[in-house]
């Protein structure tokens, strides 16, 4: 590359930045290396000190879990010891030598901004002493959505339950997209839960803004078991349909509590897609041949219908099985959109949403399933779930 | 469950951290900037007094008794003449149009130039010239926009590319950065609001969209005068609207349409009449504040190259200041290495000095950034 035009005003500094003048030598201590007492205690810039003060309003705890790329802490406020939060100490990456990482970058750039009920709270950021970032988070005690959909010895729920969790993920998404931020990693994990039962996208690691729509972008986001056909296949130009088709997939999974299409690796994931949905072809989609990597299993195998999706997902009724295939439609352009999604038909049959308070919990305790058992009828438990749930009496929607 | 509440691009913006955290008033953007160059200031002569001390120390306990003044002789004259608010913006205005150039250099889309000038905007308003220097800053800044908007860039292709510049020296103050940033990374510029404005003024040119007829006929030739007033609006929104302090007081439609105004006023005049009834005091006000934003615009040259005065200006300034930096904050590769590594032999009564010190800056801090008001 040609040298650069960074011509600095008056005399270019001889030898770059490491050259010492005699005071700034004199500046540092007998090592060459700044003296500590000048450095690390300097805290008197505007903006250190606006750091210090913000440092100062919280008090770290003991250590609630570990991530790829933090620890998390409980912690509280320190003028008011029964206001929790959870603090998200990010890692210092040593095998990552370009700086700061890009997944704390995207983390804090979108939480800065989106500001919902359904999505995490940031409530503040500081550094600590050796320049930890420090994300101060709502803290979330209740576990997440895999956790229960996992738990099916212990939690039952309904399509009343699900059609809250669903509502409260599909409005995140909606707020997401209607502030051009592609979320990318949408799945049961993600979903925390709030001690009031309140679901929130969490972990906006591998989140994008798409407001330039002709931007490349990469494909190899999403966790396969969510990723859509488009990414399988390479699209580097994708839309707000890549989350849709992963709520779709956290709706089918909480139907049957398995994932719905499990696949060991991409190739094997296409395999399931075109099993569990059906072959993307020219016919159901116009230019999928096209894609980069567009390669399906022979022979095809032909969209799903009505009576399949029924079948196996029929317990969250005639417009929750509709509401699922338009979110599953392989098409992106046709997929249903966050926008339409909260104004399918759906939210507004029966039976309605539970209300937070009365949401299943995790490691609910056997009186609670026996009294959700009362209450309204349940979901079967095991893996054969699917199966079987049709052939249950859902005597609230009839 | 419907959407019926619907967002507006308005609603968006007031919930963004560059309207919560980057709009000021006029006057609250100045007390800050005024605070943060006196601290500098007064902190650059304390540094070099303390190297001072330390010379004629080492001197004295050297075998170097004859001349004792020697070490000290060598060193600038003690009363250190320091950058004025004003010399520091315009400095940082030169150091901007630096950016922009580096950024076209290395093929960088628009996005990433825009972001890395507008974070060093916002770095400088808490933190000055005298202490960390801009072309290292504006390094780091550039480099860090890569990654916040996406468009990845290895490190060692970045440094190799400019001059004089190793990776280690883009990183030492990447952290002094995002600190600074207030550890937000977004920002808001008026590209997408141009182009909505131009494809409804498009629309209207040809008949597809309707419009209000009460404010009388479409401007005349309307498709070839949108199309002119697009590219005049664009290099707008691509130099004067970075330079200039445009993004601290005004939304990004009120940026967008100020451009407009400058590119073609009968034109953009009609367009806004024909959305906005402004024959009122509402009315009235708008045109207040895009006519006082466009004024601001037209401070600064609409050229990514400094013109000639301009330039001039700034290279005495650059002398000036390096005459006045702060000694102790010029080789950020080594304090960043202490930092991180921490550092166990500190001396309790610096501790003490520099927490009182911290106390007071607190207390001149504190109301920076309180819930400022907006003047838009
Ligand atoms: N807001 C919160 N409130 C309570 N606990 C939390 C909160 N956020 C995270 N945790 C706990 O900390 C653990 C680590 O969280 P983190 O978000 O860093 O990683 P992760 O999402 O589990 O994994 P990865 O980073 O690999 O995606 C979580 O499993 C959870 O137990």
């Amino acid at each position: 590359m040609a040298v650069s035009p960074l011509v600095l005003p008056g005399a270019a500094e001889k030898g770059g930045p490491t050259a010492k003048s005699k005071l700034q030598s004199a500046a540092a201590s007998s090592n060459g290396t700044p003296n500590a007492a000048q450095s690390s205690t300097e805290v008197n810039d505007v903006a250190e000190q606006m750091n210090e003060d913000e440092k100062a309003k919280y008090v770290k705890g003991k250590k609630l879990g570990e991530g790829t790329y933090a620890n998390v802490y409980l912690g509280h406020i320190s003028s008011s010891p029964s206001s929790l939060v959870a603090i998200k100490k990010i890692k210092v990456q040593q095998q990552y030598t370009e700086g700061m990482a890009p997944d704390a970058i995207r983390e804090l750039k979108f939480l800065q901004e989106l500001s919902h009920p359904n999505i995490i709270s940031l409530i503040s950021v500081f550094s600590s002493k050796d320049q930890n970032i420090n994300l101060v988070l709502e803290f979330l005690p209740m576990g997440d959505l895999e956790m229960l959909i996992k738990d099916t010895s212990g939690v039952r729920y309904g399509m009343a339950d699900i059609k809250a969790w669903m509502g409260m993920l599909s409005r995140a998404v909606w707020f997401c997209h209607e502030n051009f931020v592609l979320h990318r990693d949408i799945k049961p994990n993600n979903l925390l839960i709030a001690a009031d039962g309140e679901v929130k996208l969490a972990d906006f690691g591998l989140a994008r803004s798409f407001s330039d729509p002709y931007r490349l972008m990469t494909s190899t986001v999403i966790t396969i078991w969510y990723r859509p056909p488009e990414l399988l296949f390479g699209a580097r130009q994708y839309s707000g349909a890549v989350d849709v088709w992963s709520v779709g997939l956290v709706f089918a999974e909480l139907v049957i509590r398995v994932p719905y299409l499990q696949g060991i690796n991409e190739v094997d994931q296409i395999a399931k897609l075109c099993m569990g949905v059906g072959t993307p072809t020219e016919e159901n989609w116009p230019g999928v041949s096209k894609l980069p990597d567009y390669t399906v299993p022979a022979p095809p195998s032909p969209v799903m219908g009505i009576d399949h999706y029924l079948s196996m997902f029929g317990t969250v009724g005639q417009e929750g099985v509709d509401l699922l295939m338009k979110m599953l439609i392989m098409d992106p352009r046709r997929r249903i959109t966050a926008r339409q999604v909260l104004e399918h038909g759906w939210w507004s049959s029966d039976p309605r949403a539970t209300k937070n308070e009365d949401l299943p919990k995790k490691g609910g305790g056997e009186s609670k399933v026996a009294e959700d058992l009362g209450r309204r009828p349940g979901m079967v438990d095991d893996e054969r779930a699917g199966k079987v749930a049709r052939k249950l009496d859902f005597g609230g929607m009839r | 469950m419907t959407s019926s509440n619907i967002i507006t691009e308005d609603d968006r913006y007031r919930t963004s951290t560059q309207f919560r955290l980057w709009s000021f008033t006029r006057d609250s953007l100045n007390a800050v900037r005024t605070t943060t160059n006196r601290l500098a200031a007064d902190r650059v002569r304390e540094a070099v007094r303390r190297a001072h001390e330390a010379l004629s120390s080492a001197d004295a306990s050297d075998a170097d008794l004859e001349n004792p003044s020697r070490g000290v002789s060598a060193m600038p004259e003690r009363e250190i003449d320091c950058l004025t608010v004003e010399e520091e913006l315009r400095l940082v205005t030169f150091y901007c149009r630096q950016t922009l150039q580096l950024g076209d250099h290395l093929l960088f889309p628009t996005q990433v130039k825009t972001t890395a000038v507008q974070y060093i905007k916002r770095f400088y308003i808490t933190n000055s010239l005298m202490t960390y220097d801009p072309a290292t800053i504006l390094r780091t800044a550039l480099y860090f926009a890569t990654k916040t908007e996406n468009h990845y860039c290895k490190l060692t292709k970045f440094a190799e590319a400019i001059d004089k510049t190793r990776p280690e020296d883009v990183l030492a103050s990447e952290f002094l950065l995002t600190q600074g940033l207030r550890f937000t990374f977004d920002v808001r510029h008026p590209f997408r609001a141009l182009e909505g404005a131009v494809m409804e003024m498009n629309g209207i040119a040809s008949g597809v969209i309707p419009y209000n007829t009460d404010v009388g006929e479409r401007p005349q030739n309307m498709g070839r005068r949108v199309k002119t007033a697009h590219g005049k609006a664009r290099e707008y929104l691509k130099t004067s609207a970075l330079l200039t302090d445009v993004y601290f007081h005004y939304t990004p439609s009120q940026i967008m349409m100020a451009t407009l105004l400058i590119a073609d006023q009968e034109l953009t005049h009609w367009y806004i009449a024909s959305k906005i009834f402004l024959d009122d005091l509402a009315g009235h006000k708008i045109l207040a504040t895009l006519a006082e934003c466009a004024c601001m615009l037209q401070a600064i040259e609409p050229t990514v190259q400094a013109p000639p005065e301009e330039r001039k200006a700034a290279g005495a300034l650059s002398k000036k200041l390096k005459k006045c930096r702060n000694p102790e904050k010029i080789d950020l590769v080594a304090l960043q290495r202490v930092k991180r590594e921490g550092d166990g032999k500190v001396d309790e009564k610096i501790i003490k000095k520099r927490k009182l010190e911290r106390e007071q800056s607190a207390k001149e801090g504190e109301d920076l950034f309180g819930p400022s008001l907006k003047n838009s």
